[in-house]
């Protein structure tokens, strides 16, 4: 059973990750998690002292838990860098503020980096409007480059076939194929996938959110720092991490907002997607990179989400996860395994660590942190 | 002119506004600035609105515009509630009501509820938009302040079939600092005059030091009102000028609700992650009617429904639930 522990400030409770049940467990790794909450409260998605909140908590739980892997995520620049307008120089200095906190985390832990931009940002010039067709199109606040549309009239199908900001339609079979999909996983592609141009952001249905001055640009290829390696493509990552744990302790340091044009160590650029289709920040490229796989058909993009949420009570804790993703490094590596983040409440399912913790925000309101324990026997 | 719309009364002169920025002066009459453009247009279910009493586990199209009557110091929609609505119109959705309603339909929504704003602002929008609901079979509901005229009640009343009203705090102290009007009457007044026709939920936000000293006073209204009244107490999530204030101590609040409880068989105590307040517990004979996850921030969802024809499974006692379609 892997195990949810909420941290509400000054109030925890634990739960049954998969079924939400109220659980006391009182065994050792769960006494450490509580101490570690405890210890740190999550600042908030935009505050200052959010990415030092990651290397703060991930130092203590090393401190406590010793594991040979760490999972991190970074994620303080990009919120900053979406919602904020700022002057390059402001910019810079935000990004170069990030990385100097996953030098400092690396440092202090001894363990080896491998760091991973998730792709440069890019300002938005214009929202592709969709909520007016005929038929449905469906989009999350976070995507920005993608769109699943549904059942579309002649008269719609025109109208998106003409409109200046969308580069390609692109119908359920060719996306089926593009990632060799099974039949049971095209019934959750949407009929068609829209691509918008570089800078433009669909605006679908959606509750009130800030509106961006940054979205996730069209990024093919992403920057890996991993010197000595000769990967190309980030589903390498994880071979590359199976061969050196051999004989040191690793950390994935994944790096939001930050692609190749901001990243400031020496990179391989690596293929981030196939032929038409780049991942954005998501847990798609997530697991593409824990898995060593391309990852589309987790959680597709477009899809209907809503339809998964009314039929399965499962997992009230993870968002729109439904189960735990299957093939991720650290879900199958004998050694003990950790992951920290701040980017969203779905470290514990991307990663597979045999313990998590995450910040508990939801769009953004800082609800306090989660932890999952999946495995506590190592 | 005056504005009738909400208990501000507003003296707007032709062209110019008032304090919610959302009604003018034109040709000798109030209207609404903005019709039909929607600061949100989005589906989710009804429990993270929450209401949990109003056909439970169901969908629904959550909506709304832009303004308020209200300057909270916690608001969690400052970005919508406070800032000049002119300048969020590019923004906006341009969704006319037909259309609106043509969406819930396609998204299998049971109701359309307006959720972000203070509907007094927006009325003649709201009424086309019941208007197009009604025909279609759908719901209507809204969240509100209650802080609108007698004569906005009654059309509220007369278009949404269900509400649930903030009743922020009870003391003209309190209401001034916190909220930025002098009174809560009105607002006490609306409960009871929405309630007399509607189903009607209660939420209200603690702010620990502050109001939680009210919250006796607060059960004691509402049951003099309906003691069947579902209410919602939230833990405060400071926001907005409240931002760096501590978060309220759960177990300190939970504890302060246990005079309230022999009042009311319906409290919820949540809007944090985890509360294991949030279930619906037969008044007769006290098994767990309805379960539910808490998530903080409207994100709460329905378990498990174990209710039988709206009743109590175990004793037959009837839940007050609204099941049906009213309008």
């Amino acid at each position: 059973m892997s195990t949810a522990i909420i941290d509400a400030r000054g109030w925890q409770s634990s739960f049954d990750l998969k079924t939400g049940d109220k659980v006391q467990p009182e065994n050792g790794a769960h006494r450490i998690v509580k101490e570690v909450l405890q210890k740190h409260p999550y600042p908030g998605d935009m505050d200052k002292g959010s990415n030092r909140w990651v290397s703060d908590t991930a130092l203590e739980l090393i401190d406590k838990y010793m594991p040979r892997f760490v999972f991190l995520s970074y994620a303080a620049q990009y919120f900053l860098l979406r919602y904020t307008p700022l002057t390059d120089e402001a910019r810079s200095t935000i990004i170069a503020g990030a990385f100097r906190e996953a030098e400092r985390f690396a440092e202090l832990s001894g363990y080896t980096p491998i760091i991973v931009g998730t792709g440069d940002m890019t300002p938005l010039i214009d929202n592709i409007d969709i909520t007016r067709l005929d038929g449905l199109a469906l989009c999350t606040n976070w995507s920005a480059r993608y769109a699943g549309l549904y059942e579309p009239s002649d008269k719609d199908m025109t109208l998106l076939s003409s409109h200046p900001f969308i580069e390609k339609i692109v119908p359920r079979e060719e996306i089926v194929r593009l990632f060799n999909g099974s039949p049971e996983q095209a019934q959750r592609v949407p009929e068609f996938l829209m691509a918008g141009r570089k800078g433009y952001a669909f605006k679908a249905l959606s509750p009130t959110m800030k509106v961006p001055v940054m979205i996730p640009s069209d990024n093919f290829t992403v920057p890996v720092f991993l010197p000595g390696s000769e990967i190309n493509d980030i589903t390498g990552i994880r071979g590359e991490i199976e061969k050196l744990i051999a004989d040191r302790n690793i950390a994935l340091i994944i790096m939001e907002g930050i692609g190749i044009n901001d990243f400031s160590l020496p990179y391989r650029s690596c293929s981030n997607g196939k032929e038409w289709f780049c991942y954005e920040t998501g847990d798609a490229q997530y697991l593409t990179i824990s898995s060593g796989e391309h990852r589309f058909f987790d959680y597709p993009k477009g899809y209907k989400y809503y339809d998964e949420t009314d039929v399965n009570n499962e997992f009230p804790f993870s968002g729109y996860f439904k189960t735990i993703p299957e093939n991720t490094f650290a879900s199958s590596f004998p050694g003990r395994s950790i992951a920290v983040g701040n980017k969203s409440m779905f470290m514990h399912m991307v990663t597979g660590a045999d313990i998590s913790i995450e910040c508990f925000s939801r769009n953004m309101f800082n609800q306090g942190t989660m932890a999952v324990i999946h495995r506590e026997n190592k | 002119m005056l504005c009738n719309y909400c208990e501000r009364s507003c003296e707007i002169n032709e062209g110019k506004t008032g304090f919610c920025r959302m009604y003018t002066v034109s040709d000798g009459k109030i209207r609404e600035r903005f019709p039909h453009r929607w600061s949100a247009c989005s589906t989710s279910v009804i429990e993270s609105m929450p209401f949990y009493h109003v056909h439970p586990g169901s969908r629904c199209l959550t909506i709304g515009t832009a303004g308020c009557n209200f300057r909270c110091s916690y608001c969690s929609n400052a970005h919508i509630a406070k800032e000049d609505p002119e300048l969020q119109q590019a923004k906006m959705f341009n969704i006319p009501p037909d259309e609106l309603v043509a969406m819930a339909k396609r998204m299998n929504c049971r109701s359309i509820i307006f959720n972000v704003n203070e509907p007094a602002v927006s009325i003649p929008s709201l009424i086309e938009l019941s208007h197009e609901a009604e025909k279609a079979g759908i719901m209507t509901g809204c969240l509100t302040n209650g802080y609108m005229t007698e004569e906005s009640a009654d059309i509220l009343a007369s278009i949404f079939s269900f509400f649930n009203i903030s009743l922020k705090g009870l003391s003209d102290s309190f209401n001034k600092t916190f909220i930025g009007i002098s009174s809560s009457k009105p607002v006490l007044r609306n409960i009871g005059r929405l309630a007399r026709d509607s189903f009607v939920e209660i939420t209200t936000p603690v702010i620990q030091g502050e109001n939680d000293n009210e919250l006796d006073d607060m059960a004691e209204f509402i049951a003099g009102i309906n003691p069947a009244i579902p209410w919602h107490v939230f833990r405060l999530l400071p926001e907005d000028e409240m931002k760096d204030e501590e978060y309220p101590d759960i177990n300190f609040i939970d504890n302060a609700l246990t005079e309230a409880r022999k009042k009311l068989p319906y409290i919820y105590f949540h809007n944090f992650v985890g509360s294991d307040r949030v279930n619906t517990i037969c008044p007769s004979c006290g098994d767990v009617v309805i379960e539910r996850f808490s998530l903080g921030c409207g994100g709460d969802k329905l378990k498990t429904d174990h209710t039988a024809g709206g009743c109590c499974k175990s004793c037959g006692r009837e839940i007050h639930l609204l099941n049906r379609n009213l309008k």
